[in-house]
Order: C-alpha cells, then structure tokens, then sequence
C-alpha cells in the first residue's frame, strides 16, 4: 500500500506555540500600561515606555499576535480536518507563518519608536501595511485552494465563517490602510476629515466582528461540538445567523463617532443596526452553549469544557453590553470613559482569550501526541482567569459610569462641578482593582504556558494520516 | 422565622440549601417577607446615605441629595431589585427543563432570592457611600454570591453537580445581562430628566 498523504500540522504547531508566546508577551505590556495608568511614574520619563506607544503594542499584540496565531492555527487545522485533504502548499503556509511574524516583529519595533498612522487598531505605517496584504493574500490562497481541493463535498460551516473573516479582513485592510506616503516611514490617509473617521470605523467595528467575531465563532464551531463529543444543536442556526452576522455587522461602525462630526443620520443608522446585530450574535451563544449543554457528564473530567462554557457567557454578555453602549443616549455618558475598556475586555479576555485558550489545550496534545502534563493547572488556569476577567470588568463599570457623571455633572451656574483631574483621582482605586485583574490573567497565562511547555517538552511532532474516503 | 436561613446561607450554604428546599415553601408565605424585607436594605441604607451623610469626591466638598430626589431613586431602586429577583427566577423557572430539572416556579424564586442574600445585606455600606470602600466591600460579597449560586442551584434544581454547573453558569450569564441591562436603562432615564438632584 502506497504511504498515505498526512496532514500539515507543522504550521498549525508554529502557530500555537506562538500563540502563547505572543499572548505573554502582548498581556505583559497590558499589565504593564495598567500600572502605568494606576502609577503614572512607571512612565519613567522614557518616550518608548510611554502609555501612548505602549497602548497600541498591547492591542496588537494581543489582537494580531495573540489572537491572530490562534486564528491562523486553528483555520488550518480545521479546514485540513474537514476537507480531508492537506493544504495546498505547504511553502505558502510556511510563508504566511514567518511573515506574520515579520509583522509582529515590525510592529514591535516601530510602535515604541513612535511610528504610527494613529489610526486605531490600524497604527503600523505604510510599508508593514504592504507586508500584511502580501501575507494575507497567500492565506486567502492556502485557505480557499484547500476548499476547492476537498475531498467532502459538504462546507462545513467553520469554514464559512473563516472564509468570511479571511475575506473581510483583506477588504477592511486595504481600504482603511489607503494612503500616501511621503517618505519611508510616514503615510497620510488618502481620506480626509469626516470621511476618514467614517472609513476608520468602519473598519475598527468590524476588525471586531471579523477577526474577533467570525473568526472565533469558527474556532466555536469546530472545537466546541469537538470537546463536548456531540454535534451542533441546530446546523440551520449556525447558517442563518452566519448570513445574518455578516449583513449585519458591516454597518455598525458609526456608533464609535456617536456627537461627532458625522452626520447625524449615520450615526442612527450605525445605532439601529447595533441593536438589530444582537440576534445573530445571540444565534451563536445559544448554538454553542446548546451543544454543550448536552455534555454535562463531561465536565467534571474536564476542565477545557469550562473555558468554552465561561468564554460563550461572556460572548453572549458583551453582545448583550454592545448594543446598549450603541444606544445614543447611553453612549452621550459612557463614549470616552473606561465602561468602554471595560466591555472590550469583557469580549477579549471573557470571550477571544479563553476560547483561544480552551483551544490550545485542545489543539496541543493531539499536535504533539502527548497528554496535558497537568490537568489540574488548567482548572487553576481557568479559575485564576476567571477571576481576572470579574476584577477588570467591575472596576471598569464603576469607573467607567463615575468617570461619566463625573464630567457631565454642573453646578447651578453652569460651570462644571469637577475638574478633569478630580476625575482622575477618583479613579484610582478602580485602576489598581483593574491592574490586580489584568495581573491575574496574565499569571494565568504563565501558568497555561509551564503546563504546555511541560507537555510538548522532548515530544515528537505527530503526522496525522488523512483517513480514506469511506466507499 | 423569616431570617433564619441568612445565617445558615453564610456558614454552612449546602445544608441549608438542603432545609430551603424540604420546607418546599410557597411564594406568599415565605419568599415575600424574605424578600421584601432585605431588599429595602440596600435602598434605605442608600436615601440615609446620600441624604444625611453625603460623600466626597477628591477631597472636595460634601456632596448630599435632596430628599425627595433620593425618595424617587430609592422607591425606583427597590422596585428593580424586586423585579430583578422575580425575574431571575422567572427565568430560571423557564430553563430548568433544559437541565432536566423539575421544579415549582416558587422553588426557582426562592433560589434567586437566597442566592442574592449577600448582595443584599451588604447594601447597608450605602449608609456611608464612598464609592471606591463600597466597590472593595461589594468584591468578596459577590464571589459569594456566586459561590451560594453554584452550591444553591444542584440541590434547589435536584439535578447532579455537572449539570448544576451548567445550569448555574447559564443563570450567571442571566444576571449579567440583566445588571447590564439596569446599567442601560438607569443611564436613559437618567438622559431623560430623571437625575438625582443634588443640595447646594
């Protein structure tokens, strides 16, 4: 018998790895800017270690890198395992990977250095800018050349939403990025003014709903049914809210330029398709925590379950929190303060960084063909992180609504009753609850890294063969 | 009569979980004067705070509210804590048969209103409102709150611990969503003209 074709798991265990590499790395620098915001003198005077700089680090970091691994790992995994067949290249996969990181690294660099568009969650200049199209690109040409070369005639609907977020990032990407650059390192926005913010938005939200929305919800397709040993409870859920997310999302951007310069009828727009996106974000909850519900004899053996479980809860509350924030008049008291940070959080940590993790553990043992060293420190994981999320997300809501009435609030003559810096100093026992929930996180994290690092340790890397097609 | 379970509920919650659901009690006789007694505790304690003893901010001057405006909040803050219990327990009356529990919806009613016991009683610190002390002493109230949520729903629900975990977790995501919910709507009503006013 001729030597049956295996899978490429070599890039999808690059891919992990790095996961968790950037994942310290990134909630280091998170933990670190929350000090700073708590203890303003670990500043240090030093430009590089400034909030500014260090703020968009920390968010791509941990939405590029961190994120961005675990998307790129399990997108190859699943759509291998589903499409039984191998990706089409593996030099192309191998490309996507170190150029990914060439990214990553690039932006480490330069974001210190003071070198930014100051477009959020779109800072990296110019020539990075090309980079991440170029590598975007061959992911688009590895992922979408494995689906056409399947060997099951059937889509599974991971792969769809993988393939929307594929898809979306590379538009989003490359209209948002438009601009003229006027030396190596510096760029302006083709765009102008309102138009520019609008463009910005546009593609903030849905950096939002595509990356950490579609792409996760793949992630929760394929591995929750996976763990919990049972089929999605409704296949037909999973495609009409699929159609629905992707119709929907797209339009919710203006609510991040609530009172601003934007015409006014945007803005309400942005609003009323804010709350309608509440269904299918809440189509995804209930398939998920349906097909777990039914794995409950499972839970206690294991502690991966939880994650998905508590990451789905959290999804279904932050796209709960969202839609209210969207709501004009809550957004007049909550738009600038930390409620905000405190729902991104509420969705990043709750929601992207425990699926990402439940999948890791997941993914880990079968790529290295070596049981988790401990289950016991992932249960310590999970609580450890679960206990961070609650810190950062309550002090974020108390501070946030403070910070608020605080800056609306005016004495009778119409003067304002506090000034910016009382603001600030009330908010302080809030920064130093948030910084002790970031920190637990982070240590969470350590904790997760020594158990795999202990797990994949002198192991040899598994080749899993392609089963054959069942004639 | 009415108290008896609170102390039970902090030093010994599963066995008393066990007594709250033999007494099989029903809505009118037990739950009611529970309820509507601990859940005036955080509203009081909060109109004699914020009347009588005020708070600072930054080290400024004492800020009070006027007593009809602290009147209007706390009447609407009570009325939400009663609806909110009624309606965690309404829900987890509509869930139980998800988790394969069957149960009265008086059983469910009393789960959401014993579970909330801590949150409840700690409502007293409203008599000295420093938000960031408040925040500190709320912290380890609701853990426990969550801790009496996790141990309350296997044996109120008569369902085995694994699904009890599912089923309490899913009751969690319930009230967040509703706190979310409160949140949402005390900032509209606010927007609308119903802000507390304050003395000068």
């Amino acid at each position: 018998m001729a030597t049956q074709e295996t899978y490429n798991y070599t890039v999808v265990r690059q891919f992990a790895i790095m996961t968790i590499i950037w994942g310290i790395v990134g909630m280091a620098v998170g933990v670190l800017i929350a000090a700073q915001m708590a203890w303003p003198v670990l500043n240090f005077d030093l430009p590089w270690l400034s909030f500014g700089r260090l703020r968009p680090l920390h968010t791509n970091a941990v939405i590029f890198a961190f994120g961005g691994s675990a998307l790129f790992a399990s997108s190859y995994y699943v759509v291998q395992r589903t499409c039984h067949v191998r990706l089409i290249s593996d030099k192309l996969a191998a490309f996507t990977f170190w150029g990914w990181q060439l990214v990553i690294l690039s932006a480490a660099i330069t974001l210190p250095l003071g070198i930014s568009t100051a477009k959020e969650y779109a800072e990296l200049e110019w020539p990075i800018d090309i980079l991440i199209t170029v590598v975007w690109v061959a992911y688009a040409i590895v992922f979408f050349g494995t689906i056409i070369k399947r060997k099951i005639s059937h889509i599974y609907v991971a792969n769809w939403f993988f393939g929307a977020f594929i898809v979306m990032i590379a538009i989003l990407h490359i209209f948002n990025s438009a601009a003229l650059p006027v030396s190596a390192l510096k760029s302006y926005s083709v765009y102008a003014g309102a138009q520019d913010a609008m463009v910005q938005w546009w593609y903030g939200h849905n950096a939002v709903g595509f990356f950490l929305t579609a792409g996760f919800l793949g992630i929760m397709y394929y591995f929750v049914p996976k763990q919990a040993n049972r089929p999605v409870y409704s296949y037909r859920l999973s495609v009409v809210h699929f159609w629905a997310l992707a119709f929907t999302y797209i339009w919710a951007g203006p609510h991040h330029l609530h009172y601003t310069a934007l015409p006014d009828w945007t803005q309400s727009l942005g609003m009323v398709f804010s709350l309608v996106l509440l269904a299918p974000s809440w189509g995804g909850m209930i398939n998920g925590i349906m097909t777990l519900s039914g794995a409950w004899q499972k839970l206690r053996s294991d502690p991966v379950l939880r994650f998905l479980i508590v990451s789905i809860s959290f999804y279904g509350m932050s796209t709960f929190e969202g839609p209210m924030m969207s709501i004009k008049t809550v957004n007049a008291l909550s738009h600038y303060t930390d409620w905000t940070i405190g729902h991104v959080h509420s969705g990043a940590l709750g929601w992207v960084a425990l699926i990402s993790m439940g999948t890791m553990y997941f993914l880990i043992p079968r790529l290295f063909g070596r049981k988790l060293y401990s289950i016991k420190l992932v249960e310590v994981h999970f609580w450890i992180a679960t206990i961070g999320i609650v810190l950062y997300i309550t002090s974020m809501w108390v501070s946030g609504v403070m910070q608020g009435l605080m800056w609306r609030a005016i004495n009778a003559d119409g003067t304002l009753t506090y000034s910016f810096v009382e603001s600030v100093q009330a908010m302080h026992p809030f920064y130093i609850v948030r910084f002790a929930g970031g920190g637990l996180f982070f240590v969470g994290m350590l904790v997760m890294a020594y158990n795999v690092w202990r797990t994949i340790e002198g192991a040899k890397a598994v080749e899993d063969a392609i089963p054959l097609p069942a004639h | 009569m009415v108290f008896r379970h609170i102390w039970g509920l902090l030093t010994h919650p599963e066995k008393e979980w066990k007594a709250i659901r033999k007494e099989n009690c029903g809505i009118g006789r037990c739950y009611c004067t529970h309820v509507l007694i601990l859940a005036a505790i955080p509203p009081v304690s909060g109109f004699i705070g914020t009347t009588r003893i005020g708070w600072q901010i930054g080290g400024g001057e004492v800020v009070k509210l006027t007593t009809q405006s602290a009147g209007t909040i706390s009447i609407l803050y009570y009325l939400a804590i009663l609806v909110g219990i009624f309606s965690v327990g309404k829900m987890i009356h509509w869930m139980a048969q998800t988790y394969g529990a069957k149960v009265s919806l008086p059983l469910c009613i009393g789960l959401a209103a014993y579970t909330a016991t801590p949150l409840l009683l700690i409502g007293l610190m409203g008599l000295y409102p420093v938000l960031w002390l408040n925040f500190i002493i709320a912290l380890p109230a609701l853990a426990y709150t969550v801790y009496l949520l996790y141990t309350g729903v296997p044996v109120m629900m008569g369902v085995s611990k694994e699904k009890g975990f599912l089923f309490a977790s899913a009751v969690l995501a319930v009230g967040m969503v509703m706190l979310v919910a409160l949140l949402a709507a005390t900032v509209i009503l606010w927007g609308a003209g119903i802000a507390p006013v304050f003395t000068s």
